[in-house]
């Protein structure tokens, strides 16, 4: 059941975030940009599979290893969001840029000015 | 053993105390080029230690936590040979920036960044970790976003933006086949997945599914290396940049995107063999990938040869050239990929690409930081504004010269057993079309390259050249490449040497997965 849910919302996601990515406006396309990595980050989590109790052995306590969740994509997604924060932040800051030096955030007037040059 | 991280951390170390050391304007210019040279240095060691190891592989398994559980660091024949390039072009680049990079933009940033995008590029010819490519495409990415918007004037913002969120959506991309990867084969380390891919039925690996995931995982090397159809964000993000970062984007960073193909589809993914005919095509996944690769070798020799016809600026010209030459170095991987395992063709095909990306890297190199002294100069590229270089700056012009050469393939340069090697792979493989697409697309080198030279460097001088002077500095990196691109051509034998040892490695999955299971992570 919740690989059925996710897999909608991931389709959702996905959805969302490249409609945004379509758009005009800059901070649209960032936030399209990190809704998609974001949606990668949920697949990732998905892909581990979602059947088996927290990868958690306890004190000297013995669980059976095949009934556990994979870990090790709960370690890959860590990785991958803190890589989005940098490049969230990033983005962010380029766009404030683009705004100082172009004094819009108009993607189509952004490619018109360039026409004039 | 350690041996096989030590240019990485030598690069990092270089990044950090640059980075301390921003007050200090000369000494941290100094540390900036003693690392450039360390990291140099460390690579001739490796590649004497791989030379010197019998299997030709040193493997490192971090802390010790044996493949395929840890993460794994392969120095083999094949990353050794991409290190070679990355150390020569990334320290000529540097002593350029020196100069040529304005007071403060070096004593902010420059530096620390300059050496990260090299520990990113360092890091991602060693790993022998499909995850660990991907955080490693991440430093180098992260840093190479930075530099292109280093000036940060409206082109420069523009050009950013595109390339960031290009390369955003490619590492998205690309992170959705790892995991998928993941998913199908229950492994991420290179040499497991290449076995477990072998042996598909024994480890119930859906071969079908790993098929789309690694065509998925193409496109994004194929961003990277701006490849055609992938290729619109590399004229402006490489007439953006500053010269010397243009110069390692298209000498080297480009070649990490080739390397990545190398090693992924030669190595591991061709284990793998189709589980059926697709599109008429049967036999391993290289033969699926062979077709695909071929038409994205003529479109960038097309694209990027005529685009450079068009351009009314050196930069440009440049940039658009350089777009066709990968297009020249993906060509004999395409042979290479349709012939069958352990031919000679296979081999020679990716020797050809090696060789053809040592010289693009030292002659687009050379011919970059031409262009970035002639803007440096007289402010301009524009051809309107410039003629008549070579009597004014002779010996810089002269440079230009071996470099167009190389690119061309006069004999006895570098240029010229690139080209030939890859018209060689075109008659072994019998393919009258690779054969004529080559030949179109070195006569149309020929035209934008004396086109170039005709309007920038001879004639009468230009009003702007005639009062200007080069900064010596330019000229004595320039003169360096081109003697390096003569000298590698005369002394052709052990490039080649080296060269077909890479692709021997490149091609050999067993010999890989061996090296790399078998080794002992020390106290494991």
């Amino acid at each position: 059941m919740t690989q059925v849910v996710l897999a909608v919302v991931l389709g959702a996601m996905f959805a969302v975030g490249t409609f945004l990515l379509l758009r005009r406006d800059v901070v649209r396309v960032v936030w399209g940009v990190t809704i998609i990595s974001q949606a990668t980050n949920v697949y990732l989590v998905t892909m581990g599979g979602l059947t088996g109790s927290v990868p958690v052995l306890g004190h000297g306590g013995h669980v059976d290893p095949s009934t556990v969740t994979d870990p090790l994509v709960q370690a890959l997604v860590l990785t991958a969001i803190v890589i989005g924060f940098g490049t969230t932040a990033f983005a962010l800051v380029l766009t404030y840029r683009v705004y100082e030096e172009h004094g819009t955030i108009d993607l189509r007037e952004l490619g018109e000015e360039e026409v004039e040059l | 053993m350690d041996l096989v991280v030590a240019p990485l951390l030598v690069a990092l170390f270089a990044a950090v105390a640059t980075l301390a050391l921003r007050s200090r304007l000369r000494l941290q210019r100094a540390v900036s080029v003693l690392g450039s040279l360390a990291y140099g240095a460390t690579v001739v060691a490796l590649a004497m230690a791989v030379a010197a190891d019998a299997d030709g592989y040193i493997v490192y398994q971090l802390s010790s936590w044996r493949a395929p559980f840890g993460i794994s660091f392969v120095a083999d024949p094949l990353s050794v040979f991409m290190l070679g390039l990355t150390a020569v072009v990334t320290l000529a680049a540097l002593v350029f920036a020196v100069r040529s990079v304005n007071d403060v933009g070096q004593r902010l940033s420059f530096h620390p960044l300059y050496h990260l995008m090299v520990v990113g590029i360092t890091g991602s010819f060693l790993t022998g970790d499909v995850f660990n490519l991907f955080v490693w495409f991440e430093v180098m990415l992260m840093s190479s976003y930075v530099l292109v918007v280093f000036y940060s004037g409206p082109e420069q913002t523009r050009a950013a933006l595109h390339y960031a969120f290009l390369n955003l959506v490619g590492s998205a991309v690309m992170l959705l086949a790892i995991g998928g990867l993941y998913a199908t084969t229950g492994t991420l380390n290179m040499a497991d997945m290449a076995r477990r891919l072998a042996n598909a039925g024994q480890f119930n690996v859906d071969l079908a599914a790993v098929l789309g995931l690694s065509a998925m995982l193409l496109s994004v090397f194929a961003l990277k290396s701006g490849i055609v159809p992938f290729q619109f964000w590399v004229p402006d993000a490489y007439r953006a940049a500053p010269s010397p970062v243009t110069a390692v984007l298209a000498g080297v960073v480009k070649k990490v995107g080739i390397y990545a193909i190398v090693r992924l589809y030669f190595t591991i993914f061709a284990a793998a063999e189709l589980p059926r005919a697709v599109f008429g095509i049967e036999g391993s996944f290289l033969a699926f990938f062979a077709p695909i690769l071929f038409a994205m070798a003529v479109g960038s020799i097309v694209v990027g040869g005529v685009g450079a016809m068009n351009r009314s600026d050196l930069d440009g010209l440049l940039a658009y050239s350089s777009i066709g030459q990968v297009g020249f170095i993906v060509l004999p991987l395409a042979l290479a990929a349709a012939a069958p395992a352990d031919s000679a063709l296979r081999v020679l095909g990716v020797t050809a690409a090696l060789i053809y990306s040592v010289n693009h890297g030292l002659a687009k190199g050379l011919l970059f930081l031409v262009s970035g002294a002639v803007e440096k100069t007289l402010g301009t590229v524009t051809f309107d504004y410039l003629g008549g270089i070579s009597e004014r700056e002779p010996v810089l012009a002269g440079s230009f010269f071996v470099g167009a050469l190389a690119l061309i393939g006069i004999p006895p340069l570098s240029g010229f057993f690139g080209k030939l090697l890859v018209f060689d792979a075109a008659v072994e493989a019998e393919s009258a079309l690779a054969l004529a697409v080559a030949l179109g697309g070195a006569i149309l080198t020929i035209a934008y390259l004396s086109l170039a030279w005709n309007r920038g460097f001879w004639g009468a001088p230009s009003p702007g050249v005639e009062e200007s002077s080069v900064d010596s500095l330019f000229v004595v990196v320039a003169v360096a490449l081109a003697v390096s691109i003569v000298v590698l051509g005369i002394g052709f034998e052990p490039l080649y040497a080296a060269a077909e040892r890479a692709a021997r490695v490149g091609t050999d999955t067993g010999a890989y997965v061996d090296a790399v299971l078998r080794s002992g992570g020390g106290g494991a």
